[in-house]
């Protein structure tokens, strides 16, 4: 006779996670496309800040003391953090004097844009070398990106506004391979709901008239969503995608990927090489994350007093955190 | 197939230095909107018409000037912002990249070792015929009738291309209080009664 068992159900931490992660996305579904504008505002408000002190944390805390074999590697990453940042602030600054035409700036960004995918081209072949693999398919794909990049300068930006939310969970993917690998599953079904998240607001939001453009501040937000170039497509829906997809990024750097690396957390300093190692720089360290904290208090005063101007300058400046994840995510591979 | 895959995902997704940052504008500091008036566009049909005319009234046309006057630099940003297509500089540079792509594909592929005879005969059959291809649509253009501004434009078969355009006369009128799009509809000779 066949004996069937029957396992009971346990509720797991990653039941735990996953539900909780669902409902946050239904939540935040919920709010953002209801009210896109005001939660634009405000989540740029609340998050912009603080989610950068917390990935200049957690890559801080991942950087050895000594670099070795991967002294090549970190030179590239880093230096090419420097050069391209340097390189992105002249351009959004220094555009509108009189020297620069219009057509040379769309040229000079271009051209910013294939080093910026030629550099991570490089970096991901570096980092190929050091595991022993031929990574130089890297190059090819990053000469075609570049040449899409030259074709359709203004899909190409836009994609790329619209997929960066994405490397925050890729970067909480590859934590969770490490430090809570129970939680993997879990992890990948919160993944595949995002779609589904995403599917329910175009449907609900395609047939909903554009977005006010009253205030140049709305008139920013529509635009940063693609409002221009895709001028058929709903201002609402577009604007509700772009919020809600920020959103669960700052929701990874803020809350997630602290609670699956203890090494992320703030206040456990011991755990980084860099401020707890004898041969580290602790008071640079140290200097320096109470430097970022004070930005984050500050960005939230800019925004208090002028929300436009602050968020013009934020995102000019944020280009060197987004920068700098690159490197990481490609030595995490 | 994967080991291609990651790299090329990862270029997309790691090239999002755009991403957390204002995507760029036409000028990142024109942030004033485009000079614009509400007005009433009128098309009519007209059998008589030789060509194609655009008539403005004068008072609109001051009117669209003033708000240009008052955008600095407007007219240089209302000329580079509705200009289309690629500009020659574009067309080099995303040719050179593309080959390069091509070229360093190519050397990737030989030195992995994973060519084979017969992959290379299919790769280059499915190369001459795409490239065939490129050259066959890219060159084809729309119809004569949606790229002549003529009554023939509106029929039901030229809905499929969504555009039309050609040759217009702009016209400043003194006399008329709307916009009006005068479109050529000459008659077609019937055929003779058998």
């Amino acid at each position: 006779m066949q004996e069937i068992r029957v396992r009971p159900f346990a509720l797991t931490s990653a039941h735990v996670f996953l539900g909780a992660f669902v409902l946050a996305c239904a939540l935040a579904a919920v709010l953002i496309g209801s009210f896109p504008l005001q939660l634009s505002i405000v989540t740029i408000f609340l998050f912009a800040g603080p989610h950068n002190l917390m990935e200049f944390r957690y890559f801080a805390a991942r950087m050895p003391v000594r670099w070795g074999r991967s002294k090549l590697f970190y030179s590239v990453g880093i230096g090419g953090v420097v050069v391209l940042t340097a390189a992105y602030l002249t351009l959004y600054f220094a555009s509108g004097n009189w020297l620069w035409s219009l057509e040379s700036w769309q040229i000079y960004a271009a051209v910013w844009n294939t080093a910026l995918i030629l550099w991570v081209g490089l970096l991901f072949y570096l980092r190929g070398k050091q595991r022993r693999r031929d990574w130089s398919i890297a190059f090819a794909a990053a000469f075609l990106l570049a040449g899409l990049a030259w074709i359709v300068p203004q899909y190409w930006s836009l994609a790329l506004v619209y997929l960066h939310p994405f490397v925050a969970m890729w970067f909480l993917e590859r934590q969770i391979r490490r430090t809570r690998p129970e939680w993997l599953r879990a992890y990948h079904l919160c993944l595949i709901s995002i779609p589904v998240f995403l599917i329910l607001l175009w449907t609900l939001l395609a047939g909903q008239p554009n977005l006010t453009q009253e205030t140049n501040l709305f008139w920013r937000i529509n635009q940063h969503a693609g409002s221009e170039i895709l001028p058929s497509i709903s201002s609402h829906l577009l604007v509700a995608t772009h919020v809600f997809l920020e959103s669960i990024h700052y929701f990874v750097w803020l809350l997630l990927i602290p609670l699956v690396d203890r090494r992320a957390i703030p206040w456990r300093l011991n755990d980084v090489p860099l401020f707890a190692s004898s041969r580290g720089i602790p008071k640079i360290f140290a200097a320096f994350l109470i430097f970022s904290a004070f930005v984050s208090v500050a960005l939230w005063f800019g925004f208090a007093i002028d929300y436009t101007t602050t968020r013009d300058i934020y995102f000019a400046f944020a280009i060197g955190h987004v920068l700098a994840e690159f490197p990481f995510l490609v030595k995490m591979l | 197939m994967k080991k291609l895959l990651v790299p090329v995902f990862f270029l997309v997704i790691a090239t999002s230095a755009f991403a957390d940052i204002a995507r760029p504008e036409k000028s990142p500091k024109s942030v004033k909107k485009p000079a614009a008036v509400d007005t009433y566009l009128s098309i009519g049909l007209d059998r008589d018409a030789k060509e194609a005319r655009l008539i403005i009234p004068r008072s609109q046309l001051k009117t669209l000037r003033a708000e240009l006057d008052a955008i600095d630099n407007g007219s240089d940003t209302a000329v580079t912002a509705t200009s289309g297509g690629m500009s020659k500089v574009q067309t080099i540079a995303s040719g050179i990249f593309i080959s390069l792509a091509f070229v360093f594909a190519g050397i990737w592929f030989a030195r992995s070792g994973k060519l084979s005879t017969r992959a290379a005969a299919a790769g280059a059959v499915v190369f001459l015929f795409a490239g065939l291809a490129a050259i066959v649509y890219g060159n084809a253009g729309p119809p004569s009738e949606a790229r002549s501004i003529t009554g023939k434009m509106f029929a039901p078969a030229m809905h499929i291309y969504k555009f039309g355009g050609g040759k217009i006369k702009l016209e400043i009128s003194d006399t008329e209080d709307q916009v009006q799009l005068i479109v050529p509809d000459p008659q077609e000779p019937k055929p003779a009664a058998e």
